[in-house]
């Protein structure tokens, strides 16, 4: 992006938006920075305006185009409901809200480029699904869940919206799922669980994103958006297995028929909701990435591949620790020996 | 003092084993990006190792035709109906036989992935799904990769089908071989169709199961887990010459009529080197 480009980022309250917002107002290349979502962001943020607007609201077209700006982050995708967002609120917010935000880029002539913040959820969970899918590969097998078939549809929607607009650079990032420190999702919920129940007889390979490199590579793709798909995903892979062993936690497998039944209701303990059927599948057969675009077109270094992303969470969570938690919490040892 | 040195050689084994343990319980192994754990693959080699040895005897010949490093295609026959033996003996006696052993990584049904159990096993001793996709990415990496391309059908067939080569899918294999200039040994192997004789199969309880079919052999399920034990047949394992492909430059993979014409003329090679080591090894458990 030339210098002193303006950005306008949609769902700015969420997580992800908040972290862009944040690294990009640390970037002396990017000029205005502008966050729409429904609710102000939950931490202070410096140079970024913010503005009460709902993306799944028609009026999103008149406000859009009089921000004037460069590109347009929509970081308003969610994977899992959060507070004020129910999981039946899912499918309106992911697919129709992209609709009406797709609807305002239209309108906006000074737009030169569009990234959407989506999942790599759209490549599923297959057994027989090639160990690292390239962006390619989407369609290569029947859409199973509802998230899978919303992501779907919105891509859908984005890649028409990329054809009849040659002139905007449309670029799809389709994120693995994130793990860190500190971060708090269904994901590093269930890791943190005491005693971590898995599939009795599977054991996927995972492809854990590390917390920074999820907001690296999205603010490396505003910066230097690509056409098309770019998959988001560490180097390598790491087995469930071993990333429990990593983390000191003991795991115990669930027989086929009723761990279906435990995940489900695991599911709604842990906050993924309706999405626990993606986990599920996830957490049998896993899924792997290629990130051969995100590397060599975006040109994002990646600081950790799928082991360190591991390691770096299985720092905190030491199982030592969970299991004797330490008499005196927050006591300089565990700190000065981390 | 010859005691001495014994306990002290028994205390040392007995520590590395402890410590190995120790630290893989801590996760502190390594896996490469297929899942592949050589640590686990040499933890399990002594069970295949009887097998090679002590249970079908197996006899290789032209370990040769395997280079010891650089990317390789190994094409085999398939058969054996309950598991894959036949994989994991190709396996072995290149580990075994080898002058310069190295893990051979199969490509593996998509069904049987989705197994539990055998998933796993199969992945963490090699094995990734068979697709062009896994198949290209593998070669690129310069590894020794293993298909048989006739799948379920060969694997599959009844015994009165025993030794003949079914039909080879479409020639992917052959496709991928082309574009990445890999040089592709046929492999031929006698001994697995007896193991696991097909007599019949009950198409209900594949249905039931999700499998392709539910075999029955004269001690499956008969006799319970007690019938997944192999029967004791006499192996030939033969690695037959490579076949260069890369004289036909990557562009040839499009030419649909050489892609056919090659992987005849793999599954004749092949078919031949079963009816010479069938002839070769004589009768089937003695």
């Amino acid at each position: 992006m030339a210098g002193g480009g303006r950005v306008v980022i949609a769902g700015v309250a969420t997580h992800w938006g908040s972290e862009l917002a944040r690294t990009l107002e640390r970037n002396p290349e990017v000029g205005e920075i502008i966050g729409i979502d429904t609710s102000p962001p939950a931490v202070d943020l410096e140079r970024t305006e913010f503005l009460e607007a709902d993306i799944r609201n028609p009026v999103i077209s008149r406000i859009l185009p009089g921000l004037e700006p460069d590109v347009v982050v929509h970081c308003g995708v969610i994977w899992y409901p959060e507070a004020g967002r129910p999981s039946r609120a899912l499918h309106d917010i992911n697919v129709i809200g992209t609709l009406q935000l797709l609807a305002a880029c239209q309108k906006t002539e000074s737009l030169r480029a569009l990234v959407v913040r989506g999942s790599a959820a759209i490549y599923g969970s297959t057994p027989a699904a090639p160990s690292f899918l390239t962006e390619d590969m989407a369609r290569l097998y029947p859409l199973k869940t509802r998230f899978q078939r919303d992501i779907g549809e919105l891509e859908g929607y984005f890649d028409n919206f990329g054809r009849q607009h040659p002139g905007i650079t449309c670029c799809m990032l389709r994120f693995q799922y994130e793990l860190g420190p500190g971060l708090d999702n269904p994901l590093t919920r269930y890791l943190s669980l005491p005693v971590v129940p898995t599939q009795l007889g599977y054991d996927p390979r995972l492809q854990p994103l590390h917390a920074l490199d999820a907001t690296g590579a999205l603010a490396a793709a505003t910066l230097n958006p690509v056409r098309g798909a770019v998959n988001v995903a560490p180097d390598g892979s790491i087995s469930l297995s071993r990333l429990l062993r990593l983390s000191g936690k003991p795991a115990i497998g669930v027989p086929p028929v009723v761990s279906s039944l435990v995940l489900k209701g695991l599911g709604g303990f842990l906050g993924s909701a309706d999405l626990s059927q993606d986990g599920e599948l996830l957490m049998r057969y896993g899924r792997g990435c290629d990130n051969t675009r995100l590397r060599e077109e975006i040109g994002y270094e990646l600081a950790f591949d799928s082991e360190g992303a591991a390691r770096d969470f299985a720092r905190k969570e030491s199982g030592v620790q969970s299991l004797f938690p330490s008499p005196h919490p927050g006591s300089p040892v565990r700190s000065i020996r981390r | 003092m010859n005691q001495v040195e014994l306990a002290r050689e028994w205390s040392s084994v007995v520590r590395s084993a402890s410590e190995r343990m120790v630290r893989r319980m801590t996760g502190e192994y390594h896996e490469d990006e297929w899942g592949f754990d050589e640590e686990f693959a040499e933890a399990a080699f002594p069970v295949s190792e009887f097998l090679y040895r002590v249970w079908w005897r197996v006899h290789t010949t032209g370990i040769t035709n395997v280079p010891g490093h650089g990317r390789a295609l190994l094409v085999a026959n398939h058969s054996g109906n309950i598991f894959a033996f036949d994989g994991m003996m190709i396996v072995t006696a290149i580990q075994k036989e080898h002058p310069l052993p190295r893990w051979a990584r199969p490509l593996i049904l998509d069904w049987t992935l989705a197994q539990p159990g055998v998933s796993y096993l199969l992945r963490r001793t090699g094995g990734v799904a068979a697709n062009p996709a896994n198949l290209t990415r593998l070669l690129e990496q310069d590894h020794l990769a293993m298909v048989f391309p006739e799948g379920a059908k060969g694997f599959g067939k009844p015994f009165s089908e025993r030794y003949r080569l079914q039909r080879f899918g479409r020639g992917g294999f052959v496709e991928v071989a082309l574009e990445t200039g890999t040089p592709i040994i046929p492999v031929a192997v006698v001994g697995a169709e007896e193991i696991y004789p097909k007599l019949g199969e009950i198409g209900g309880l594949a249905r039931l199961a999700g499998v392709p079919y539910f075999p029955l052999t004269p001690t499956f399920p008969w006799l319970g887990p007690l019938g997944l034990l192999p029967l004791p047949s006499r192996w030939r394992i033969e690695f037959l010459e490579p076949i260069d492909l890369s004289g036909y430059g990557p562009g040839a993979s499009q030419d649909r009529s050489l892609v056919f014409d090659l992987s005849e003329q793999v599954r004749e090679t092949i078919q031949e080197g079963l009816y010479r080591g069938l002839v070769e090894r004589g009768p089937a458990f003695l």
